[in-house]
């Protein structure tokens, strides 16, 4: 009865135990009444009592007892998660067992035959309660004691020193007060009962503050922590943080996180603390783990894993246990958003040999969707900081593509002036009449002539150099003249040879040669191809990587079609990795990429890409693509004539 | 009378050396800074050729040929350029311009240029 008042925070269930404790007391001092108990004898093979009038109430009461503690107790169980089931189950079979025992006895006492004897029943209800405890932390054992202990006491006294008062010193009571003796008990009773519940609750919290101490210490600090989190902007700090604070203040000997990476295939670690010696750095978001947390939205508990092993062995159970084992997890507490796991932390065994109590699993969750927010916090933050690096890049590089055109127009100018006045010079010294100097005069102009050599030799090699630069900054001329495919993907080839291999793939020119020109800039065009070829060539490369398909090899097709008049259609098909659906819509966003970080773009090619297309040359450009199949980019340009 | 040669640049020391070095062969080379003043030049004294650049301040090179050739379509306009520019290119052949020389160039180039177009 008290177990139930315990587990819930029913008032009714609370009200029900101490009527019943009420109960107890009475029979309990009654019992050496012959109204209760007449006597005990023999009645083969064990004793047993006589009944008194009184024992056929206590009989009712024990059986009113059990019959209404029992469904509440089922109705819990079956609202109960793993953990709790687990514990209720143990609960409920020692209930009935202890039942049974007392109905035996009963019956043993009205001469009904026990058909077994009730002795062995108790101590196994005994034994079944021990076990529970020390197996499946069947409630925190001191904080359980210590409550119903205080329970028991107070309102033993509450209700026990009235009646007391009463029976034993009733005589002397109605000697030295009269005939009204009994208000006495009365008034102390109604005193005693007013004081009662304020003495439990006050004796109550007394004794918890001083057996949790400990426990409440380090969820105060924990709490604390989980308001500071969302301040902290820097994502590695933060991680580093959450693990530090837990793993300091609960004392554990050892702590980790694992944050979901970019591209949501892995959970990587993020931070840890008190180095294990078995770390794994990655999970797949496909494991078993991963697939438990997003299910149960719960924290796991090894124990638990090992317990429901010990029931009945299944192979994610068994996958369970190992991957928690690999990563050192006595706990594993989830970080959601929403419906997003995170990130999760991994707990590692309390220094004190200490068991996880329920207390500190809600603690840890509060902590963990605390985590949540501030992880996600702090990713947003690092991610509009990153686009603003790449968009002050980019500024960067434009400028300096102006500056580098306009210095190298400069820079010209003087190397045609040095041009001018050398050329001049030669010439001058080449047109005179040497014939009447002297050797020495002679030797002196070979010597003049061949300095100005070489004064020219270096202005035009300086000249190619400013070429050369001119190239990469490739400032983009408006001009559009007629310009075949060919020509267009001849300089393509030549320029992305040098960022990739052309060997690993297939590029089909799939079009009539006498194909009509298009109306384009060769520098813009050059641009859009290279950029879809580059992207064609990382997607078929991805592709290899992650299908690992027996014999593929990347293929690029480039064909036309003349649907629109006056328009030709250039079709660019790859067999790549395509695009996912979701990231479909914002392929031609600014600053949005999908490429993995070693080979990763700035995602402004297809942007660039589009704006060179429709508003230089006015076209159109389009994109077709399939998850795992290929992409095709249908780009229409304006044909010559 | 002798042929008469343009050179316009706002480069001082350009024109200097150029003009030297076809004076030196017996050309009657007329210089000019701008734009404006090549125009007036080509007004008043009509020269065969020029060599004009492309990039100056005031009107440019393109403008400046628009205009010679508005008032001259016998003039020979040799355009001289500071890179390889696809535009300009087609626009001043499409205007009529001559030739098209790259900066920095070489005085041979210019010499074999000039006196290809004296032979005609």
């Amino acid at each position: 009865m008290f177990i139930v008042m315990e587990i819930t925070s029913d008032p009714n269930i609370k009200r029900f135990s101490l009527f019943s404790l009420a109960f107890a007391i009475f029979f309990f001092v009654s019992c050496n009444s012959p109204l209760f108990i007449k006597g005990v004898v023999k009645y083969a093979p064990y004793f047993t009592v006589v009944p008194g009038p009184l024992y056929l109430l206590f009989a009712i009461y024990f059986g009113l007892s059990y019959g209404y503690a029992t469904p509440k107790l089922l109705k819990i169980y079956s609202g109960s998660k793993s953990h709790r089931r687990n514990q209720l189950k143990y609960i409920i079979i020692a209930f009935f067992l202890a039942f049974m025992a007392g109905t035996m006895h009963f019956l043993a006492a009205y001469r009904i035959p026990e058909i077994f004897p009730h002795d062995i029943l108790v101590i196994t209800f005994t034994l079944i309660f021990a076990y529970a405890i020390v197996r499946y932390r069947l409630l925190d054992i001191t904080i359980a004691l210590t409550r119903a202990s205080i329970f028991v006491i107070v309102y033993t006294l509450v209700l026990g020193i009235p009646f007391a008062l009463a029976g034993f010193l009733g005589e002397w009571l109605s000697i030295h007060i009269g005939q009204n003796w009994w208000m006495a008990p009365l008034v102390l009773m109604a005193i005693l009962a007013t004081t009662g519940p304020f003495l439990y609750i006050y004796l109550q919290r007394k004794a918890e503050d001083r057996l949790l101490k400990e426990q409440k210490r380090y969820q105060d600090t924990l709490k604390k922590a989980s308001l500071g989190m969302t301040r902290i902007r820097d994502l590695n700090k933060l991680i580093k943080l959450i693990v530090h604070v837990v793993a300091k203040s609960v004392r554990l000997n050892f702590a980790s996180i694992y944050i979901l990476d970019n591209d949501d295939v892995l959970y990587r670690l993020g931070a840890e603390k008190n180095k294990s010696n078995a770390l794994v750095s990655e999970i797949s978001s496909t494991s078993s783990l991963i697939n438990w947390l997003t299910k149960n939205k719960d924290a796991l508990v090894f124990e638990e894993i090992k317990r429901q092993m010990h029931d009945h062995t299944t192979e994610e159970l068994e996958d369970l246990r190992s991957q928690m084992l690999s990563i050192d997890a006595s706990v594993v507490i989830p970080s959601f958003i929403g419906d997003r796991l995170l990130a999760f932390m991994v707990l590692g065994e309390k220094r004190s040999g200490e068991i996880y109590s329920q207390d500190d699993l809600s603690v840890f969750t509060v902590l963990a969707n605390q985590a949540a927010l501030a992880i996600e916090n702090a990713r947003f933050f690092e991610e509009a900081k990153e686009m603003q690096e790449q968009i002050a890049q980019a500024e960067k590089m434009a400028t300096i593509g102006t500056m580098a055109d306009g210095l190298s127009h400069q820079i010209n100018n003087r190397f045609h002036a040095l041009s001018m006045i050398t050329g001049d010079t030669m010439d001058t010294i080449h047109l005179v009449d040497m014939s009447t100097y002297t050797p020495e005069q002679k030797e002196l102009i070979t010597q003049i002539r061949h300095s100005l050599e070489r004064i020219q030799a270096n202005v035009v090699q300086g000249g190619e150099v400013v070429k050369g630069m001119l190239k990469y900054t490739r400032k983009g001329d408006a001009g559009l003249m007629a310009i075949t495919l060919d020509k267009v993907l001849d300089a393509t080839l030549e320029m992305v040879q040098y960022k990739i291999k052309l060997s690993m793939i297939d590029i089909v020119r799939d079009y009539p040669k006498d194909i009509a020109s298009v109306v384009g800039n060769l520098t813009q065009l050059q641009e859009v191809f290279f950029n879809l070829i580059d992207n064609a060539y990382d997607a078929m490369m991805e592709r290899k990587d992650t299908l690992k398909e027996e014999g593929y090899r990347g293929r690029i097709r480039i064909y036309t079609e003349n649907v629109n008049s006056g328009f030709l259609t250039i079709h660019l098909e790859d067999n790549g990795i395509g695009v996912k659906l979701e990231d479909f819509k914002k392929l031609f966003t600014p600053f949005f990429t999908t490429k993995v970080s070693s080979r990763r773009g700035t995602g402004l090619g297809l942007y660039v890409i589009k704006k060179i297309i429709a508003s230089n040359h006015g076209g159109t450009i389009n994109v077709s693509s399939t998850y795992k199949q290929g992409t095709r980019f249908t780009i229409e340009l304006p044909m010559h004539n | 009378m002798p042929v008469r040669l343009l050179i316009v640049d706002d480069e001082d020391d350009v024109r200097e050396f150029a003009a030297s070095f076809f004076r030196k062969r017996k050309i009657e080379v007329v210089t000019a800074s701008s734009g404006e003043e090549a125009v007036k030049i080509v007004v008043s004294q009509e020269p065969k050729i020029v060599l004009l650049d492309i990039k100056m301040d005031g009107i440019d090179g393109i403008e400046t040929l628009k205009r010679i050739k508005e008032l001259n379509k016998q003039i020979k306009v040799i355009m001289i350029t500071g890179r390889d520019d696809e535009e300009a290119k087609q626009k001043t052949k499409d205007l009529g311009a001559y030739g098209y020389i790259n900066k920095p160039l070489e005085l041979d180039e210019l010499e074999k240029m000039v006196m290809k177009l004296l032979e005609k």
